[in-house]
């Protein structure tokens, strides 16, 4: 009743949802025996940046256009196309629409 | 009869005509007051949504439904319209009227301060009219009257913020793309009426021949309402209106796109339903070369769509984008299920793809929603000036969190119960199409981490050190939202056998669809 | 369901989830430990003992907890915990040790495939919310990473799902069909034997990135990133991060285990059930200690770090061009044996 099946294969969320609870409440409860202090406002809370000192939060920050240089860099070629075939003019909008129709009419038509 | 039947009777007239009424009333209501307008509107749309859920609950024990506009009885001249109400068009209907009352719930407070709403509320019950016509019509000349509609309505909704170039822009981009697409399915409603003297759906698909120009029309449908449901690579028109809409906006334009998918599938499944077996050239049958063009632009669109959200820094634009990728996981489900129709496979990949079109409603919905409260409170579009908002927004970070799960297929939330019925189906047709699928699941999680991290976390910056949680309005809407996907997540086969399942079986039944009409009337 | 299927259920998710959690942690932290030992001596070095692990976590339960400034306390706090347990809920689904997986019709291979992102997740998540520039660029990168590898690793598990649907076998994606029907089994002829081999080293090349070790470790970089995204992490959230690690190379060597040696020795040996039973657990232990050794270990002293756009690259073109040739001689082997036992 509550696992839901596809033919191929099957998933209990509500399973999976009590193993995390215990899981949870027992690793909760081991956390606790940990050290829960630390000395707030001394230099222990700073970011680490190998000793150098802290600069401004505005200059520290990394903006969100920088994330996943490694995937974009790989993926250069790829991007110069698709960056290309999105031009933002109406006329190119409608071409795209013309084209598919055009495709799709070759295509049953042949058929 | 009692007044229940009554109203049950008339209950699919009664949904086009209660919202479009009060469209036209509410800018007389609105000049009593302010909160008189916001809350006839949300009364309207309950009302409504009553009468939907009265017909739900008839239409699902008790078969498709017959309404009939006009001559009662077959005459010369026969002027009159037919609603054919079945379990799928109930399916959507309900989904338009969530998103609908969802939206009125978060323009109270995201908007108060702007004017024009008298409008606004106008054009938005307007839209919701349009796309609840588009799911409960049987009839096609009917289905392009209110696509036309929707068309109109939304390019003003779209402009609403009118003093900004790039809403105008896009505004303008939509009427274009949109009317363009609507004429074109008058064209091939032009090239049914010329061969079979007929508009009604059932009748045409029971005469339908699937002569050349049969072919002609099934291409300028498919490929015209792909366009208004965003499929790729005819979705440029989406990220630019998605993303210069207001959030609450979106959400209309949404089922106004869903009402469109609906015609599609209606399209496919129903009026070309005699014919989908049809034996081609190379003895290839027709449903597996339209199953084909399906999936292949599908895997297009859900390439594109996450390929060029990775690189957006524009909020709602890159929401956008991952709106393309979702339609594109429908359109695989769907495509997939007609290139292997009759398999039991095929069945499973559509409850997947219908599942799908109320899960990417409310994922998307819920971004889109989260997306304007940090509009609203920060006045800032693009992710490279915010951060931090954690620490002020703990409710809109913890709904945040829940749509980006969803709309990624984690589990246990909702997006995954339809992602994972349609791994677990196409790849039977083909393994790259599951393989595809997967990938394009891990890239939408990469998209929205990458705004969890520049909108929430991060350090907290002095110019947005004054920001405030937003207001409870907005919060409810999301709230309802996340709920929803959470509870969905939860109970998926709660859903999948109420609606889904009957939903599925009336798309692939189009015998008993036809039957309605042409056995009896 | 009467009360007595419902307790029992109760009882089987309460235990099995224990012990197995005890489970996850002990052999985690003691594959980690001989891992040390092995790189330390195949370095010339003496290495620390093999209960350093053990050690480590509870030296990381004594120290300071420290949350730094510029993080999100709550997010801070909490996601490591949350790395851990659903790392460890993964165990509930996979087939251990010669016995079935404690609950075979709650998850299948599609759920495990989604499970095992949430250890990187947690870990991406935590090291966005640390605040830190190391553990922001850290993080980006195991985002990136991810990304890459999961395109090769979703191939072998739908084309793995795939040949045993063709062979006629159903609910082919749950771990239990998987295990009883070897791989190696369900081909017709040699090209499917090379597919299948072909795909078995992209696992066990995708393993190291999905543990973020050298050669696929630019997340945590020591020389660069100075550890990247746990260098604010301290005390006993790093300790939780700690364990995830340890289990996650459990669970993932487990995972190389059902998909491509399943095989038990009680079988063979003709051994009474207890005998029996211990041989399995050790024999299984013993495959997850070879693949620990090939994947983690032997890896990682050999080769130097990549960076990460040359990760990306390696991922999404030589080893996804890789696994589509196993993909597709895989496809092709029953066709091809069909056309020579006909002809």
């Amino acid at each position: 009743m509550f696992t839901l099946e596809s033919g191929s294969g099957f998933w209990n969320p509500i399973l999976w949802i009590l193993v995390l609870l215990i899981t949870f409440l027992l690793f909760y409860g081991i956390r606790g025996f940990g050290k829960s202090t630390y000395k707030k406002g001394t230099e222990q809370t700073k970011a680490f940046l190998s000793g150098n000192k802290e600069p401004s939060p505005e200059e520290m920050h990394i903006k969100a256009s920088n994330l996943y240089w490694g995937f974009t860099t790989s993926m250069k070629s790829l991007y110069s196309v698709l960056r290309k075939m999105h031009t933002g003019n109406t006329s190119d909008y409608i071409l795209w629409f013309v084209l598919v129709l055009a495709v799709l009419l070759l295509i049953l038509g042949v058929m | 009869m009692t007044v229940l039947e009554a109203l049950l009777q008339h209950s699919p007239a009664l949904i086009i005509a209660i919202p479009l009424l009060s469209a036209f009333l509410l800018p007389l209501v609105s000049r009593i007051h302010a909160k008189v307008r916001d809350v006839f509107a949300l009364v309207m749309l309950g009302v409504t949504s009553c009468f939907v859920g009265l017909l739900a609950s008839d239409v699902l024990s008790h078969g498709p439904r017959i309404y009939i506009f006009g001559a009662q009885n077959l005459r010369v001249p026969l002027v009159r319209i037919l609603f054919e109400v079945d379990s799928m068009g109930v399916f959507m209907a309900i989904i338009t009227m969530m998103l609908a009352i969802i939206a009125v719930i978060y323009s109270w407070s995201f908007l108060h301060q702007e004017d024009g709403l008298d409008k606004y509320y106008t054009l938005l019950l307007l839209v919701v009219t349009s796309a609840l016509g588009m799911e409960l019509t049987g009839d096609i000349f009917n289905f392009f009257v209110f696509l036309e509609i929707s068309c109109i309505a939304s390019c003003a909704l779209i402009a609403f913020w009118v003093t900004e170039g790039e809403a105008l822009e896009a505004a303008f981009k939509y009427i274009v793309v949109s009317s363009i697409g609507a004429l074109f399915v008058l064209f091939a409603i032009g090239i049914f009426y010329a061969q079979y003297n007929a508009l009604n759906i059932a009748t045409l698909a029971h005469l339908l021949l699937f002569t050349f120009l049969d072919k002609i029309a099934l291409v300028i449908l498919l490929v015209s309402l792909g366009m208004k449901a965003g499929l790729a690579p005819m979705h440029m028109w989406l990220p630019d209106s998605y993303g210069r809409a207001p959030p609450s906006i979106v959400l209309i334009i949404m089922s106004a796109t869903l009402a469109s998918f609906y015609g599609l599938l209606r399209v496919v499944f129903t009026f070309y339903g005699n014919v989908l077996t049809t034996s081609l050239r190379f003895s290839l049958p027709a449903h597996v070369v339209i199953g084909w063009i399906l999936i292949a632009l599908a895997i297009v669109s859900i390439l594109i769509g996450v390929i060029m959200a990775l690189v957006q820094t524009d909020l709602l634009r890159l929401i956008g984008y991952a709106a393309v990728a979702e339609i594109g996981y429908m359109f695989l489900a769907v495509g997939a299920s007609i290139a292997a129709l009759g398999t039991s496979y095929a069945t499973v990949a559509l409850q997947g793809g219908v599942l799908h079109i109320l899960n990417d409603a409310v994922d998307i919905g819920l971004l889109f929603l989260v997306a304007g409260a940090i509009y609203y409170v920060t006045k800032k579009r693009s992710l490279d000036d915010l951060s931090g908002l954690a620490r002020t927004m703990k409710f809109t970070t913890v709904f945040f969190i829940i749509g980006l799960l969803a709309v990624a297929g984690m589990p246990p939330l909702n997006g995954f119960t339809s992602k994972f019925l349609i791994y677990e189906s196409v790849y039977q047709l083909n393994p790259i199409l599951s393989i595809i699928a997967l990938l394009g699941s891990i890239l939408l999680l990469a998209i929205f981490v990458k705004v969890l991290y520049a909108a929430f976390l991060g350090p907290e910056l002095p110019g947005l050190k004054d920001v405030k949680e937003a207001p409870k309005s907005m919060l409810l809407a999301m709230g309802f939202l996340a709920g929803l996907a959470i509870f969905i997540g939860l109970f998926p086969n709660l859903l999948l056998d109420t609606l889904v399942k009957p939903a599925v079986s009336a798309l692939l039944d189009h015998a008993q669809y036809i039957s309605m009409v042409v056995g009896g009337l | 369901m009467d009360v007595r299927a419902l307790s029992e259920i109760g009882l089987r998710i309460v235990f099995g989830s224990l012990g197995l959690a005890a489970f996850g942690i002990f052999f985690g932290l003691v594959y980690k430990g001989i891992d040390r030992k092995l790189s330390a001596h195949m370095q010339g070095r003496i290495g620390p003992p093999f209960r350093q692990p053990f050690r480590d976590v509870a030296k990381l339960f004594v120290k300071e907890n420290i949350v730094p400034d510029h993080a999100i306390p709550w997010i801070f706090n909490l996601i490591p915990l949350v790395g851990l347990i659903g790392t460890l809920s993964i165990l509930v689904y996979l087939p251990l040790g010669g016995f079935p997986p404690l609950f075979s019709s709650g998850g299948d291979l599609i759920v495990v495939l989604y499970l095992l992102i949430i250890p990187s997740l947690c870990l991406v998540i935590g090291g966005f919310s640390s605040g830190s520039p190391y553990a922001i660029v850290g993080a980006q990168r195991e985002m990136a990473t991810m990304i890459a590898y999961e395109f090769p690793f979703a191939i072998l598990v739908i084309t793995i799902a795939w040949n045993l649907l063709q062979k006629g076998v159903t609910e082919v994606f749950s771990f239990s069909t998987i295990a009883s029907t070897p791989v190696w089994n369900q081909v017709a002829g040699p090209l499917g034997f090379i597919g299948f081999a072909i795909l078995l080293v992209v696992l066990l090349l995708v393993t190291p990135a999905e543990l973020s070790k050298i050669p696929f470790d630019s997340a945590e970089a020591e020389t660069e990133l100075a550890g990247g995204l746990l260098v604010e992490y301290s005390g006993r959230n790093l300790a939780m991060f700690y364990l995830t690690d340890g289990v996650k190379t459990v669970v993932m060597a487990s995972i190389i285990v059902a998909l491509f040696f399943p095989y038990n020795l009680s079988a063979l040996l003709g051994l009474g059930t207890y005998e029996g039973m211990i041989i399995d657990v050790v024999f299984f232990l013993f495959k997850v200690f070879l693949v620990v050794l090939f994947s983690v270990t032997l890896i990682r002293v050999s080769i130097a770090r990549l960076k990460i756009d040359q990760i990306v690259y390696t991922y999404w073109i030589p080893l996804t061009l890789a696994s589509l040739v196993g993909l597709i001689l895989v496809m092709w082997d029953s066709v091809i044996m069909n056309f020579f036992t006909t002809a």
